[in-house]
């Protein structure tokens, strides 16, 4: 063994000094980790400053737990439940929207400059799915027709077309080929009087939150007066168009599901009567109303349409 | 034996009562609790003459209990429907719900059902048994009830279909040897 020289030793303040520098910076790496971690897991600032609703009409919330435990998104699954865990680690920012067709100049805008440009409110609205079930949710968001002001659709777009996110990663349905539940990506379309509707809206929240992504984050559509599966999810595309869009559902089974799926208690389902719906919560029935209660609303916009023929 | 079969066939039972306070959407539960019983049961019923013939274990005895089982489960489904679902508004029911065949192809396999639990007792069925082969009419039926139950049918509907066909087409298939 080669005899240890003296100068080839750490002097003892040199040796002291590098542990602490060591500790120091192991501790760095660790902390700064640890926390852009946690900033990572927490949703971007989740909570959202809007316009509340008054409710003058005092519609009886169902509440969060319901409204994000009981969802179709059959991107995830074709269970009402599965899709909250199967959704947890879906990315929804940052998340560009992409505007396209008859208007006046297509662009991508990203989730958050639509909010900044368009501003949030609050709208509580009754939702009914075609299945029979029903909830009142507190949506948060903008009106359509804001969006489609600055937008400005010319004079050839008579429909508007809205195009779910294709993207199988993310969505374990879509990566199923021909055993996917439904065709994808999925598709829903209005008329464009229907799409400047007041009622009509996008939401990026519900009960003072962003959407989680169970029920369609970061932004989806919601129209109260139709039935629940016109109200798409996760908005990838919205486009202005001139011929009337082919839905997802209509497409799937044209004998069940129409184009403009209005809720209509006088208009069976061919499998059951659209009459009653289960209020989820409740083991008893309530009386299904005309374009689910916004007939003063919106019946102008379906004047002299035969609505058994146009369901 | 026997009543082990039943208590553990009765459990889930248990099970929807507990979940029943904080079910979201608690008709829907109940009509899936007490449908998917139904068929699983039916579909159990076929066992025990297939293990018969296929592995040699004879469970012939558990049969009509299992069949009565399903009786149950069927009979509470239809119960579901009337109480709660239709919330006995009967010319709905006559009027509307018995003219969508998703519903009457349910109750036709409800009826055939009730009707060989009535005739299950030990006097009635040596006159009855020939017609207990209405059952293969029944489960066909069943199965293409909770086809139609869902938007899209899904895993669990082309599970049962499998199964159901597996059971039948090992009938044809003795059916065919013997003969």
């Amino acid at each position: 063994m080669k005899p240890l020289h003296v100068n080839t030793i750490t002097p003892e303040a040199l040796f002291e000094a590098r542990r602490h520098f060591l500790k120091l910076g192991a501790g760095a790496l660790v902390s700064s980790s640890a926390i852009s971690q946690l900033l990572a897991d927490l949703p971007k600032n989740s909570s959202l400053t809007y316009t509340p609703d008054p409710n003058p009409i005092k519609l009886t919330l169902n509440t969060e737990e319901q409204a994000t435990n009981y969802v179709n998104f059959y991107e995830f699954s074709t269970d009402k439940t599965a899709p909250v865990k199967l959704s947890q680690k879906m990315k929804t920012s940052p998340w560009n929207v992409g505007f396209f067709g008859d208007i006046k100049t297509e662009q991508m805008l990203e989730v958050d400059d639509l909010i900044a440009k368009f501003g949030l409110e609050e709208r509580i609205y009754r939702f009914r799915c075609v299945e029979g079930w029903s909830m009142v949710v507190p949506w948060i968001g903008f009106p359509l027709y804001k969006l489609l002001d600055y937008l400005e659709p010319n004079s050839k777009a008579k429909y508007v077309k809205f195009t779910t996110r294709h993207e199988p990663a993310m969505f374990p349905d879509q990566a199923k080929g021909i055993f996917a539940s439904i065709k994808h990506p999925y598709v829903e379309g209005l008329r464009m009087d229907e799409a400047r509707h007041p009622l009509t809206f996008v939401a990026v929240g519900m009960y003072g939150k962003r959407l989680l992504p169970q029920n369609g984050a970061p932004i989806r559509l919601v129209v109260p007066w139709k039935y629940g599966f016109k109200s798409i999810k996760s908005l990838d595309l919205i486009e202005c168009v001139d011929k009337e869009p082919l839905n997802t559902w209509q497409e799937q089974n044209p004998k069940e599901y129409g184009f403009y799926a209005n809720v209509n208690p006088k208009v069976d389902h061919p499998r059951w009567t659209q009459a009653k719906e289960r209020v989820l919560g409740k083991l008893s029935k309530q009386d299904t109303l005309m374009f689910n209660g916004y007939e003063k609303e919106v019946a102008s916009l379906y004047a002299g349409m035969d609505l058994r023929k146009l369901f | 034996m026997k009543s082990l079969l039943v208590l553990l066939a009765l459990l889930p039972l248990g099970l929807a009562y507990y979940q029943l306070e904080s079910a979201i959407d608690p008709i829907k539960m109940l009509y899936s609790y007490t449908g998917i019983g139904a068929i699983v049961l039916l579909l159990l019923s076929l066992v025990p003459s297939s293990c018969k013939r296929v592995c040699g274990l004879n469970w012939l005895r558990y049969r009509k209990t299992i069949g009565l089982l399903a009786f149950v489960y069927a009979l509470l489904h239809v119960s579901i429907f009337i109480v709660l679902d239709s919330e006995f508004d009967f010319v709905t029911i006559f009027e509307k719900s018995f003219k969508k065949p998703f519903i009457y192809i349910g109750l036709i396999a409800f009826i055939i059902v009730l009707l060989m639990a009535l005739t299950s007792t030990k006097k009635l069925f040596a006159t009855y048994v020939k017609y207990h082969k209405a059952f293969y009419i029944a489960l066909s039926l069943a199965l293409l009830h909770s086809f139609w139950a869902q938007k899209v049918a899904g895993v669990f509907e082309y599970g049962i279909v499998f199964v159901g066909v597996l059971l039948l087409g090992e009938r044809v298939w003795a059916w065919r040897k013997y003969t």
